[in-house]
């Protein structure tokens, strides 16, 4: 039986989906991609330091996620040297306003154009470009910066660039008002029943009741197993089967291997594939709205671009905190003496997509192996299509569903998969 | 502007960052009632990559933006980039390399066999598409900035002269360097050398590996997003629109002899060091105190 073939593009470069229709239904899920840069290799032999500046080149939309996971494999490669909480504040700060920027560009440039629905492109271009800039008058430019080094941030910010931040965090508030949903966003993070989304102006709404009038609601579930890694101020670390929840995980029980036919290394934890990014996070730290979508829709396309879109509402809030967190009179940076000679060091980071995971390993004072592990792999990438997250979104799935809908609620980077 | 000019922005392997970049350019919403895109990796368009791939032969464009590393062996669903970047170079009036991949190779070069920029490997001069070198234009950065792409467009729509140097680069934003309008020009100047992380004074060009004095760009004039630059903040340039980049040790200063063994672009030892004997010799105070410190 003759496969079809699809160009999935505008996924931060382009994948190939492969299936086979059977009775109308698909069967044989594949993912393939064109092209690997070869970061990793690009780094073997180079001074630890240099990988701040090659890192972020992996992704034009969370570079700012892989310098946050390079800094933290540096340090631990270094035994972890204090940081000043003004520091860890900063660094919280950027990387939160990257996963805004993401998530505000996912839902009007890649789901809206899918849903046919007519948002203007300032609903995306407004809030990105104003989280950029607020990363900028830290970092000094977005994107690609390497403003976080192993000690703390380069810069010392003044009233100057605290009251730019204060401002236009206050500015993206409005935009989410204006273009997700028009409400407090802080009702958003305590509300429970969707019919009170539903029932709201806004983007948002708009969108959940498109998929709702189409019977799309229910599409696209797969595996229902959610893991996160990542931990700070609004993430917790841990993995879900369902809504059982389990805590703590060791980051040696990750497994990479790579799928000759994808072109891309699929990983697992402890042997079983997972799904990575909102919808898990959602799950992880029982957030009461998409706990409801889940309990309803299961990990379907909904729930998926529910979290996503909703989570930008928990973003915004941790943002208000870290900021006026902020105590200007401490250090930037603390010297954290010589870098070791030989060392291990792992860095995981919660990105846009889900949990992002770097490893380096130092000899003689260079980087000997780097390994890069990004949440796109955990979702599309499988050593065993029985078990794969995207695999189980599509497999059976009638050959009229909104294919490409289902594929892109998971966010899909493809520069990142193969980097 | 008569009609719509046609942009084609075509990926070759890239991070996607220069398209990401461009939509932080203050106007972009303005920019583009202007221009259409035949196709770009985030802008509504004209077309589909796929329709374009599969019809590229009977398509046209008017711009041609280049971004990321060509790679000889790289094909998008059976096509080959190169034959399709072939074809549109022919019948377009202008190329544009959009960033320091397309450019000059830039980090992804090393990452495999057969890589390099358009016309350029490294500094190299290439000759795979020479012929079409007298209509190319060189934006090279790591992203290049979105002013910088959107002026460059705009002034070729409008017709008109546009300097380039010898890698083809405008210099309305090519012809500084980084460090033209750094905040902490006045260090430099002084040949205060002492940097420390964290903090608002000091020059970077000593100690931590600054490029900005030799590396052409407009980052410290036209500013990044509006606010603000990597040396502004306390990061060192790393020269990411340099023929060079990534170099090596991107953290520290090489030297010769305690001499920065790079110097200010075009400036002789023997200068440099006629004038940093002079800067030397005088002590002046208000570069070794704080700037935020209270005063009597």
């Amino acid at each position: 039986m003759s496969r079809t073939l699809r160009l999935i593009e505008k996924v931060e470069g382009e994948v190939s989906l492969s299936y086979r229709v059977e009775n109308g239904r698909l069967r044989a899920v594949s993912t393939s991609f064109f092209s690997s840069r070869g970061i990793e290799k690009i780094l073997r032999n180079r001074e630890a330091m240099d990988a701040l500046v090659i890192n972020p080149r992996v992704c034009g939309i969370c570079g700012h996620a892989h310098l946050m996971a390079t800094v933290r494999a540096l340090e631990s490669a270094m035994g972890n040297p204090k940081l000043t909480a003004k520091a860890e504040a900063l660094r919280e700060l950027t990387l939160t306003l990257e996963m805004i920027q993401n998530h505000f560009k996912w839902f009007f440039l890649t789901i809206a154009p899918l849903l046919g629905m007519k948002s203007p492109i300032q609903a995306a271009i407004e809030p990105s470009r104003t989280a950029a800039s607020m990363i900028a008058v830290v970092a000094g430019q977005y994107p690609h910066n390497s403003y976080a080094i192993p000690g703390g941030v380069v810069c010392e910010p003044t009233i100057r660039e605290k009251s730019i931040l204060l401002y236009s965090l206050e500015k993206l508030i409005g935009y989410f008002t204006r273009y997700i949903v028009d409400t407090d966003f802080r009702s958003i993070e305590e509300c429970e029943k969707i019919e009170n989304i539903l029932r709201m102006d806004g983007y948002l709404p708009q969108a959940m009741r498109l998929i709702m009038e189409r019977g799309w609601e229910r599409l696209g579930r797969s595996r229902d197993r959610f893991i996160v890694f990542g931990e700070n101020g609004i993430f917790r670390q841990g993995k879900s089967m369902a809504t059982r929840y389990y805590p703590s995980l060791r980051p040696d029980y990750i497994e990479e291997s790579f799928v000759p036919e994808s072109g891309a290394n699929s990983v697992r934890y402890r042997g079983r594939h997972y799904e990575t990014g909102p919808l898990a996070r959602a799950m992880v730290a029982k957030r009461p709205l998409i706990r409801e979508a889940h309990r309803r829709y299961g990990d379907s396309l909904l729930s998926r671009i529910m979290a996503r879109v909703c989570e930008i509402a928990s973003l915004l809030h941790y943002c208000r905190e870290l900021i006026a967190g902020i105590d200007l009179s401490q250090e930037s940076y603390i010297e954290p003496g010589e870098f070791p000679q030989s060392g291990v060091g792992w860095g995981v980071v919660e990105a846009a997509r889900g949990s992002l995971i770097h490893r380096v390993e130092i000899e003689e004072g260079l980087i000997a192996d780097y390994s890069i592990i990004t949440p796109t792999q955990w979702n599309l990438v499988a050593s065993d299509a029985e078990e794969g997250i995207l695999h189980g979104a599509l497999e059976g799935e009638s050959a009229d569903a909104p294919i490409e809908l289902i594929f892109k609620s998971f966010d899909v980077c493809s520069v990142c998969t193969t980097h | 502007m008569a009609e719509k000019k046609l942009l084609l922005w075509l990926s070759q392997l890239a991070c996607n960052a220069n398209a990401h970049s461009l939509l932080n350019h203050p106007s972009l919403e303005e920019f583009q009632k202007s221009f259409d895109w035949l196709y770009h990796p985030l802008l509504p368009s004209l077309s589909s990559l796929d329709e374009i791939l599969d019809n590229y032969e009977e398509m046209e464009c008017d711009i041609l933006l280049i971004d990321g590393a060509l790679c000889a062996g790289l094909s998008k669903k059976g096509v080959r980039m190169r034959d399709m970047l072939e074809h549109f170079a022919k019948s377009c009036s202008h190329i544009l390399t959009v960033g320091t991949c397309a450019t000059y190779g830039g980090i992804f070069s090393a990452g495999g066999e057969d890589r390099s920029g358009l016309h350029f490997d490294g500094e190299k001069r290439l000759d795979g598409f020479s012929d079409f070198f007298e209509k190319s234009i060189s934006l090279p950065g790591c992203p290049v900035h979105p002013e910088i792409v959107v002026s460059v467009i705009t002034a070729l729509a409008q017709g008109g002269s546009l300097p380039l140097d010898s890698y083809r680069r405008p210099k309305e934003y090519y012809g500084y360097t980084v460090h033209d309008g750094c905040s902490r020009n006045e260090y430099f100047e002084y040949k205060i050398d002492r940097h420390d992380f964290g903090h608002l004074e000091g020059c970077m060009f000593y100690e931590h590996g600054c490029r900005g004095t030799y590396s052409a760009g407009s980052c410290n004039m036209i500013l990044w997003n509006g606010v603000s630059s990597k040396t502004r903040v306390g990061e060192p340039c790393h020269g990411c629109t340099e023929a060079d980049f990534p170099t090596r040790g991107l953290w520290r200063t090489e030297k010769h002899m305690g001499i920065p063994a790079r110097l200010p672009l075009g400036v002789s030892k023997r200068a440099y060091l006629s004038l940093a004997g002079v800067a030397k010799a005088f002590r002046i105070d208000r570069f070794h105190r704080r700037i935020l410190e209270d005063e009597e």
